[in-house]
């Protein structure tokens, strides 16, 4: 199986470093990215339904790794343990080191359809021409991101942060989105058919449906649709 | 059963139905503790009368006799509190009793009307201000009396008590009774039928009650098994695991189930969750006759699909589906003897009905007690049907046997005007239970107000739901057909909320060796 991929679904996992540094307010760049993805809660939807095609995706701000403890010493080290004249501060200069991160790191991941193709690029560009703005507000803090100014330079930005991801699972059928929505849309909208039509003669029916048939027009998957992003009935 | 409960130690509230053993009138009076000592000795006075699980027999051959009237105590966190349990024992009870049934509204969906703000006076005061607070229960359920009113003989002797520790314990009124008069206590009796015989129906008119858990170790149970306990593998049947009814036995997961120290506090204890659900008759009534009219199968089976059983006689409609077979199943049932009778109405599975074209997803009883129907997979053979996936778990019960609940409990108020939903009629459901959370929460969240589990999407179940009244996002469900008929599912749409809570708590239900300890202030988990 290609790397990220999974039939026409793409796992796209990104980790941009964030520059440690603080603002004129004294807060740190890594604190006004989270607050500001913070923000997006408040909005209407998230910025990213106005990106195409994207099945699911989460951000985060990664502050270093966590661990429960120190790993496990080998048997070498359980022998050692047994000499009685191998001085403590040496052993403890013989356990591994504590792993953290470098620097904190703004995470992005993103499931979305990618087509035959396998590419991210359309995906990439489509969200920079989408909300370019936006995504300027989130990485602006981010080493090396002043390098991008169009959807060129993001995508090449994007690549380098990326991380292979080997497995995962999709939430979604491998359909584009525009399929999708028109197919929720249409599930939800016959659901209501069927409500509002039980009990009715076959003549009646037909006629209803037809008129059904023509308002929700199943081969139109641009209007009307379930739009990208909403989550209830309204 | 190998296994023999120490009925001695377990209140009779926890094993028997009172109703079913010949108590058909109740009384549940609730009490503040002002003075923990005095509380105490209250509690020890009460406890010289409490009801046990004991078998009843003759007095003259040693053993104990039928009583005319039970007693039975059980408290709230606060009332733990009150009457003086060592903080070290307090920590050991479960998060959501010490929360209370009112700060839990969120998970058991009361919202709207069932919100606590509409509640009995007595709930609404309860968990605000420490006068107010609902600390002990005490349920007197009393036989019929043939010249004397045994319930008010009950309630006269615990006025007495209450009397003798009246600078210690105080009575809370505040329960609404007929035209909305405040009464000090909640009075709750079986229906009686137009003739004034007494019945085992609710005040919609099913049976209710039937398939009550049967588990290990209950003598008078051993020959209620089928349909009642767990399914076994090869399809018999099995008790369920006394942990999951009482704290101090061994569960369903052969764990212990988490209960407080020291476990002379727990062992034999259990927790009950008491609600008072009115019954909107008027709006039942009207929905029911609105879709009976529509409803090819008429109004009587339309009835029988929002329950899973008919209403005259509570065939379940695995056994009955249509009018042909209900016949067929009347003439059985009315030549089987009493046991018969039993087995006719409690022994069944969903394996013959799983895409429920029989008795419909959301019916009541499938929702409350799945048996083994949740471990049902889409039919690759046949489009739009579940059939049973053999082997997906360890028994066929699995997702099911962990989420059971005693239920126990009377009918109250009476129905005078059935075009009127504001009369005072409903159902004072107990349900009693080893983990409010996993159990009774867990089946109301899950399987009564959202549908999932069952493919039902978000469609609650039928009956007690708490359907929206929003026209925005109006309730449904859906009445499946057979997969392989012509036959179009029945929608039930813009369901209305056929019932509303009007209150209720968590409550402990001690054993009798703890209720001394208790009595005594002399529990101590160190």
């Amino acid at each position: 199986m290609a790397s990220n991929i999974s039939g026409n679904a793409y796992a796209l996992t990104i980790l941009s470093p964030i520059k440690d540094g603080f603002t004129q307010d004294e807060i740190a760049y890594s604190d006004i990215v989270r607050d500001r993805l913070q923000g997006w809660n408040t909005e209407q939807n998230s910025p990213m339904t106005l990106t195409p095609q994207t099945y699911l995706c989460r951000f985060f701000v990664l502050d270093d790794v966590y661990t429960e403890s120190l790993p496990g010493a080998s048997a070498l080290d359980t022998i050692v343990d047994w000499l009685p004249f191998v001085p403590d501060w040496a052993r403890r200069c013989a356990l591994p080191a504590e792993d953290h991160l470098k620097s904190r790191y703004l995470v992005f991941s993103s499931n979305f359809y990618c087509g035959p193709s396998g590419s991210v690029d359309d995906y990439l560009r489509g969200m920079w021409n989408a909300i370019g703005d936006r995504v300027q507000d989130i990485w602006g803090y981010c080493y090396g991101f002043e390098a991008v100014n169009d959807a060129d330079s993001f995508i090449a930005y994007m690549k380098k942060c990326q991380l292979t991801a080997t497995l995962f699972f999709v939430g979604a059928n491998d359909d584009p989105l525009e399929e999708q929505l028109k197919a929720l849309y249409l599930k939800q909208e016959f659901a209501k058919f069927a409500v509002d039509n039980q009990g009715l003669s076959a003549a009646e029916l037909k006629q209803n449906f037809q008129a059904f048939f023509e308002r929700v027009q199943p081969a139109n998957l641009s209007a009307p649709t379930w739009a990208a992003g909403k989550y209830r009935l309204d | 059963m190998t296994k023999q409960l120490d009925l001695l130690d377990i209140q009779g509230n926890v094993i028997r139905a009172y109703g079913r053993f010949g108590f058909p009138v109740a009384r549940y009076v609730f009490l503040n503790i002002t003075d923990d000592g005095i509380g105490r000795d209250f509690v020890g006075e009460i406890t010289k009368k409490v009801t046990t699980s004991v078998e009843w027999g003759k007095k003259d051959d040693g053993e104990i006799a039928r009583p005319k009237w039970t007693v039975n105590i059980a408290f709230t966190y606060q009332g733990m509190k009150e009457l003086g349990i060592p903080r070290s024992s307090l920590v050991g009870f479960s998060p959501e009793f010490v929360s209370g049934m009112k700060e839990r509204k969120d998970i058991l969906g009361d919202d709207g009307v069932s919100s606590p703000e509409h509640w009995d006076p007595i709930w609404q005061g309860n968990r605000e201000t420490r006068d107010k607070d609902v600390h002990i229960f005490v349920a007197l359920n009393a036989q019929y009396g043939k010249d004397t009113d045994l319930l008010e003989e009950s309630y006269q002797w615990l006025l007495g008590v209450v009397n003798q520790h009246k600078k210690g314990v105080v009575i809370l009124g505040g329960h609404k009774g007929d035209d909305g008069t405040l009464m000090d206590y909640q009075d709750a009796k079986i229906v009686l039928d137009e003739h004034g015989m007494p019945t085992a129906k609710e005040h919609f008119g099913y049976t209710d009650g039937i398939s009550d858990p049967v588990f290990e170790g209950v003598p008078y149970d051993a020959d209620r098994i089928n349909g009642r306990g767990k399914q076994m593998e090869d399809g018999s049947w099995a008790p369920l695991a006394t942990g999951e009814f009482l704290l101090g036995h061994i569960d369903e997961a052969k764990e212990y189930p988490p209960a407080p120290a020291p476990i002379l506090l727990s062992r034999n204890g259990t927790y009950m969750v008491y609600r008072k659900l009115h019954e909107n008759v008027a709006t039942f009534e009207s929905y029911l006759d609105e879709h009976g009219k529509k409803y090819a199968g008429g109004k009587e089976l339309l009835a029988a699909k929002f329950v899973g059983r008919w209403r005259d006689n509570g065939a379940p409609l695995t056994e009955a589906p249509d009018a042909a077979s209900k016949a067929a199943f009347d003439a059985k049932y009315a030549a089987a003897d009493d046991k018969g009778k039993d087995d006719l109405l409690s022994n069944f599975t969903y394996d013959d009905d799983m895409s429920g074209a029989k008795c419909p997803f959301s019916s009541h009883i499938r929702r409350i007690n799945p048996r083994a129907s949740l471990e049902m997979v889409s039919d690759p053979d046949k489009a739009g049907a579940l059939k049973v996936s053999k082997n997906a778990f360890d028994t066929p019960g699995a997702l099911s046997n962990r989420r059971r609940l005693l239920r126990r409990g009377l009918p109250y108020g009476q129905v005078k005007d059935r075009t009127k939903d504001d009369g005072n009629h409903g159902i004072i459901i107990m349900m009693v239970n080893a983990d409010i959370n996993r159990q009774f929460e867990f089946v109301q969240q899950q399987w009564i107000n959202y549908g999932n589990d069952f493919r039902a999407g978000s469609d609650k179940e039928i009956i007690l739901g708490n359907h929206s009244a929003n026209e925005k996002f109006p309730s449904k469900a859906v009445l499946q057909v057979d997969p392989d008929s012509d036959e179009a599912p029945y929608i039930l749409s813009k369901i209305p909320r056929f019932v509303e809570t009007r209150g209720g708590d968590y409550f402990f239900i001690p054993s009798m060796t703890a209720l001394r300890m208790i009595a005594r202030g002399v529990i101590d988990p160190t």
